[in-house]
């Protein structure tokens, strides 16, 4: 397998509790990875790591082939990134802001309108950022992650703060990247059924612990073998059960370790 | 080179550059009105006429200085922490020294500048105000020279507080405590509060000869090195959590 991205016992442990524990993770080259788990499961952490935001306690990972911090540039070069919430300069219209992107990454001037026109917000990029909706910021932070294509997309719930257009808007487009320019994108979310919708892969995450990693054809035998599916036919609904039941059970066996 | 120039683009409509600038001619007409009115006064005053130029109107240029430093360090920051568009740089194939470097070194420009502006006003003033024959260029340049060294402990230290707080509220807080103790301290004899860098600021000011103090610029050059290190390694080590 060609793996882009890999984390090997990955562990982030902060004073009193574990965010991230021991999780192996493989991302496909080309392919687009579903990091799916509840508020709080460390989704947001791990990406954070991978982007040398903060450092693991234990464990180690490679994108590309490079390593944190010796390879922070180089890694960061081919990584478009999208976390938490939009980052922008408030005082700078959106064209402005991707502009300094771009001459962060060296792209020539054209990549800016490009990247506006991706994410449908061409028309609004002379307003200043500070007076955009959340869902033009939204839109704004996505178009700084795709600015110049980059080989690799980091998104942490891109979708956060869209109206269901948008969402199905940014969806579409998402999952059109790795055939639009052969890009791998790791995208979480806390619903299945819209990573249903985009992923080959998925990671399933709860309380820092990596509970299922495989693609969702495999996440659909298990459903089937665990017997959330009826005559083998497996709904959307029939995985978000599954998807449920697994992090339910896994609480479950937290909290009986917990009472001994 | 580039870092420097997006830095300077990131600038725009922050009002970091048109500040420092109306430091500078604020500063430039302090010193052409005060002379203007109070000519005869200070010309009477029991001090060589250079002294006089160069002690004498310093006070009031030098507290407009530090608080264009205050505000601005304050203002070069908040800009990154609004929006938290530092985050995204944190994410980006950029150094984040080389950008904190930039930051001081934009500052550095401003103020010298700031300063250059307020010197020409005492230079017209010395040449056209100052009894025939006392006034001294060579004397007035080291001054600048001086009065611009004794600045950047401030300047390097406002850089470092305003890099590490993510609310603008708290280095301007610290920048008005810095001036009201540096203020208080300022004419103690006592070395050991030249670490405090509003105090080197403000030793020039309340000098009463236009004499420079080298013990004072080794300690303001010492300083503003050693804090200017720290903010980049800082920069360097400590990320965004």
């Amino acid at each position: 397998m060609d793996y882009i991205i890999t984390t090997e016992r990955l562990t982030k442990k902060y004073k009193n509790f574990i965010s991230v524990n021991k999780v192996s993770m493989h991302i496909q080259k080309g392919s687009i990875y579903g990091f799916l788990g509840p508020n709080g499961a460390g989704k947001s952490t791990t990406m954070k790591m991978l982007l040398g935001l903060t450092s693991p306690t234990g464990g180690r990972f490679t994108v590309d082939g490079g390593h944190f911090p010796d390879d922070r540039i180089s890694i960061l070069k081919k990584v478009g990134s999208f976390i938490e919430s939009p980052s922008f300069y408030a005082n700078l219209t959106g064209r402005e802001n991707l502009d300094i992107i771009r001459r962060i990454l060296g792209l020539p001037e054209s990549a800016v309108n490009d990247a506006l026109d991706l994410v449908g917000l061409a028309e609004f990029g002379n307003r200043l950022a500070k007076k955009y909706s959340l869902g033009m910021k939204q839109r704004l932070g996505l178009a700084g992650a795709l600015l110049g294509r980059p080989p690799i997309l980091i998104l942490d719930e891109p979708t956060n703060g869209l109206d269901p257009s948008g969402i199905h808007e940014i969806r579409n487009l998402i999952k059109s990247l790795p055939s639009l320019y052969d890009c791998t994108v790791l995208i979480s979310s806390h619903m299945l059924s819209e990573i249903e919708l985009m992923a080959d892969d998925i990671g399933i995450l709860n309380h820092g612990r990596l509970l299922f990693e495989g693609s969702l054809d495999e996440l659909r035998q298990n459903a089937v073998q665990a017997g959330f599916a009826a005559d083998n036919k497996i709904s959307s609904a029939n995985l978000e059960d599954m998807f449920l039941s697994m992090i339910d059970k896994d609480n479950a066996v937290r909290k009986q370790r917990a009472q001994l | 080179m580039k870092t420097l120039i997006i830095e300077l683009r990131k600038e725009k409509r922050t009002g970091v550059i048109p500040l420092l600038l109306l430091v500078g001619i604020l500063g430039a007409a302090y010193a052409f009105i005060n002379f203007i009115v109070r000519k005869d006064t200070l010309l009477n005053l029991p001090l060589a006429p250079m002294d006089v130029l160069l002690t004498q109107l310093y006070g009031m240029i030098m507290v407009l200085n530090m608080f264009g430093i205050v505000v601005a360090a304050c203002m070069v920051y908040n800009m990154e922490f609004k929006g938290t568009a530092i985050k995204k740089m944190y994410m980006l194939p950029i150094s984040v020294p080389k950008m904190y470097l930039c930051k001081f070194f934009i500052l550095t420009v401003l103020l010298l500048t700031a300063i250059v502006l307020q010197n020409l006003a005492l230079l017209k003033i010395g040449i056209s105000d100052l009894p025939k024959g006392t006034f001294e260029m060579d004397t007035l340049l080291k001054f600048t020279a001086y009065s611009f060294i004794t600045s950047m402990p401030t300047l390097s230290f406002m850089v470092l507080v305003s890099s590490r707080s993510q609310n603008m509220w708290m280095p301007l807080g610290i920048g008005v405590a810095g001036f009201l103790s540096g203020m208080a301290l300022a004419g103690s004899n006592v070395s050991l509060l030249l670490v405090h860098p509003f105090v080197v600021m403000l030793k020039p000011a309340v000098a009463m000869s236009a004499q420079l103090d080298n013990g004072i610029a080794i300690i303001a050059m010492a300083e503003t090195s050693l804090l200017l290190g720290i903010g980049l390694w800082m920069a360097k080590h400590l990320r965004y959590e």
